[in-house]
């Protein structure tokens, strides 16, 4: 710059700093009151991109731990209900050998087919049992009723695998269907129980009886057993998820706050040192502008 | 050659009466020391036409006031309208990118970012639990809600780019209102230049004027003929022909002007803030609007593909699903871009199944609920729906930064470049008290000159021949 120094370049010198400095200040003042260090995209276009790839991480996150709670009930529900018909089906295992035995006679014996009958609907019962305004073991037709409790003995759902993302890309079964667990009419451990019924009454078969309807029991009550343990062990495994998912999502939220919210610290200090600028921009101003040769002439 | 006894007189009077024009031009400069666009002035000041005495020499005759002049550095002018001319597209850019990044309102919660998400995370609730009819109602009205953040969003920035072309509008009116003035002030200084006059003052006048011009496009000033009336362009097209006015028109980011043979300029970005305007109206707005209408679009498409069947935007035929009443082959949304989206199925129509009769199959929801991880899409190149959302904030939030920086440039550059403007120009207060302090000096001497000729000459005529009176 030359040397001749104006009076209007001054003032505009003066007026051009103490903006600037009141502009940065309120900039901090602005961060300071929103608590966000991004409060538009070009304060930061990369962080601001970043700032909405971690939301949606998060909501992503969020969603799939609410997808995982669900499908952890849904197995405590199926677990109860499997629970209940493994304790039935023992029941039913000691009245067949108790059936088996020649002591009894043919009332007694009509006693305990009936009473078998009476633990097949209890089980089929069972079969019906809801979660949430849905028959679990229904398949995915959740709408209808696997079993007509004190009608045929067929079974009303479907044999689908219904699945619930729990991760990016993670999907898993959440229900057991009832064919599996009951069976479907005269097939599986309903038939079987109809079967023992059956021979216990007059005209049965006693012979088989003792062999193939209690091995029939026996071989349901086996897979009842790989069943339940197959629950809980998706019970684990949601556990597990969800613990991972809750760990990401802190991981997430923290990245989220180091990329969106304002450093308090920081911005203080940074608000104090502009404020001094400030301060010192209008003292140096009024002193720079105040005298001039007028003053001391006469 | 003898020289005339008064000639003292006539030579003091000069000095006289060229300290007190000096005088009269410093008082003028203190008067305007504010004055916008006001540049100072000095009386030029040469010694006179020496006599001619013969063997002795040349005898001096005192001052002669030639002129009064304008301290200007016109390389400045041309250097700060090359600067205002930048910073005027910036300012543009930056004002108009300043309201999509204030339409858009990112990040937030309640940017569209936000609505996206939670559309799919809808889709996910109602694959959690197909057959509620609470859930299907609360997927709806998030797809409701994120159709009109779309719809919204496109119509704020259609709102922008109609301002954008209303800006444009007003500012060629104002280049013509701006080029009226001129036409005055060029006839006013071509008549004062016509009787010998120097009109200082008016050509100051005429170049805050052409300042003014400078930030909506570039200026060129000539003054072929020498007459005072410059022929002055706006990027290349003239708008004023010496005394004649061509009215500037703007019409698909040409410019052209009313001249029997019209002349044309395309305004490319930098060309002021008319070039910032007409890129942010014809090329910035309607390319964000583009890309978010692209996303529309395949979101549009790509979930009605599912939903209801058909070829989805990577050619893949899809089978589709069904709704809890049993029925398939129905579109979710139903328009094809930004402004026009919006949610088509009834809340018992959203096909959550793959099949009818299955209420609680919830894998075509699943495969919807997908698309949010979806980063095969063809018409988005290998992001997601919710990357390329986040793409285009990012370029909007570069654009803006990118201006906000040229526009803080332009300042900075366009304040030095002023400042030496007003180094050169500018009226120094300190300087012009001690003009006064100097020429009041000068005319005190002055005076006193005359007043020593006035008593050699009383000497002569009145005690010359007196001997022994």
């Amino acid at each position: 710059m030359s040397g001749r120094i104006t009076d209007g370049m001054t003032a505009r010198l003066v007026l051009s700093d103490i903006q600037s400095v009141a502009e940065r200040m309120s900039r901090s003042q602005e961060r300071m009151s929103s608590g966000k260090q991004l409060t538009r995209p070009s304060d930061d276009p990369f962080a601001t991109s970043r700032a909405l790839m971690y939301r949606e991480e998060l909501a992503a996150n969020v969603q799939y731990q609410r997808n995982a709670e669900d499908a952890s009930s849904w197995q405590s529900v199926t677990d109860t209900a499997l629970g209940q018909i493994g304790d039935l089906v023992q029941r039913a295992r000691e009245l067949v050998v108790r059936g088996a035995n020649d002591t009894l006679d043919a009332t007694g014996r009509a006693a305990i087919a009936g009473e078998l009958d009476q633990i097949t609907e209890a089980m089929k019962g069972i079969g019906n049992t809801q979660y949430a305004g849905r028959y679990v073991f229904s398949g995915s037709a959740t709408q209808t009723e696997p079993y007509a409790t004190g009608g045929a003995d067929g079974y009303a759902g479907n044999g689908d695998l219904i699945e619930r993302e729990i991760g990016r890309g993670v999907r898993i079964a959440v229900n057991v269907t009832g064919d599996t667990v009951l069976g479907d009419g005269s097939s599986g451990l309903i038939g079987a129980m109809r079967t023992a019924a059956a021979n216990l009454r007059v005209g049965g078969d006693m012979n088989a009886l003792r062999t193939t309807d209690l091995r029939a029991i026996t071989t349901a009550q086996d897979a009842l057993s790989t069943t339940r343990a197959a629950v809980g062990a998706r019970a684990n495994r949601l556990d597990a998820a969800a613990d991972r998912l809750s760990q990401m999502e802190g991981a997430a939220t923290q990245l989220l706050s180091n990329t969106e919210d304002a450093d308090f610290a920081e911005t203080l200090i940074d608000y104090s040192m502009q404020s001094s600028a400030y301060q010192a921009a209008l003292k140096s101003g009024a002193n720079l502008i105040q005298p001039s040769l007028m003053d001391f002439l006469r | 050659m003898s020289v005339s006894t008064f000639r003292g007189i006539e030579t003091t009077l000069r000095g006289l009466l060229a300290q007190q024009r000096s005088l009269d031009v410093s008082g003028h400069n203190i008067a305007n020391a504010n004055t916008v666009g006001y540049t100072r002035q000095r009386a030029e000041l040469a010694a006179s036409r020496p006599l001619d005495i013969g063997p002795q020499g040349l005898l001096g005759s005192g001052v002669d006031l030639t002129n009064f002049v304008r301290v200007r550095d016109d390389f400045i002018d041309v250097q700060l309208r090359a600067q205002t001319l930048l910073k005027g597209a910036a300012d543009a850019r930056e004002d108009g990118l300043a309201q999509v990044e204030l339409v858009l309102n990112e990040p937030s919660e309640r940017g569209l970012s936000t609505q996206i998400s939670r559309y799919f995370a809808a889709w996910q609730d109602l694959a959690g639990a197909p057959e509620n009819m609470a859930t299907r109602q609360a997927l709806v009205e998030s797809a409701r809600g994120m159709a009109e953040g779309f719809a919204n969003l496109a119509g704020q920035l259609d709102t922008i780019r109609t301002q954008t072309a209303g800006a444009v509008t007003n500012t060629v009116d104002e280049a013509n209102s701006l080029g009226r003035d001129l036409l005055a002030l060029n006839e006013a200084i071509k008549a004062a230049q016509a009787v010998g006059h120097e009109p200082n003052d008016l050509k100051d006048q005429r170049d805050v004027v052409l300042d003014k011009l400078g930030v909506i496009g570039s200026v060129g000033v000539k003054d072929d003929d020498g007459d005072g009336a410059v022929t002055v362009t706006v990027n290349g097209v003239t708008l004023i022909d010496g005394t004649t006015l061509r009215t500037l028109s703007e019409s698909g980011g040409l410019l052209s002007n009313d001249a029997p043979t019209p002349e044309s300029a395309t305004l490319t970005p930098e060309l002021g803030k008319l070039g910032g305007l007409v890129e942010l109206r014809d090329r910035t707005l309607p390319g964000y609007r583009a890309s978010l209408d692209a996303l529309a679009g395949t979101l549009i498409a790509q979930t009605n593909a599912i939903h209801g069947g058909g070829t989805d935007v990577n050619g893949v035929v899809r089978p589709g699903g069904y709704g809890l009443d049993g029925v398939g082959g129905r579109p979710f949304f139903s328009g094809t871009d930004a402004a026009s989206i919006a949610v088509a199925a009834l809340p018992e129509q959203v096909a959550a199944a793959s099949a009818t009769g299955k209420p609680g199959d919830p894998s075509n929801a699943q495969l919807i609920a997908a698309i949010r991880t979806d980063a095969t899409l063809a018409p988005l190149a290998g992001a997601t729906i919710a990357d390329a959302y986040a793409q285009l904030v990012t370029k909007i939030g570069s654009d803006s930064r990118e201006a906000q920086r040229a526009a803080e440039n332009g300042k900075v550059l366009s304040d030095v470049l002023e400042n030496r403007r007003q180094s050169v120009s500018g009226v120094s207060i300190d300087e012009e008290m001690t003009n006064l302090v100097r020429f009041q000096r000068g005319y005190q001497a002055s005076a006193r000159a005359l007043n020593a000729m006035d008593e050699m000459i009383d000497l002569l005529i009145n005690r010359t021949g007196r001997v022994g009176l």
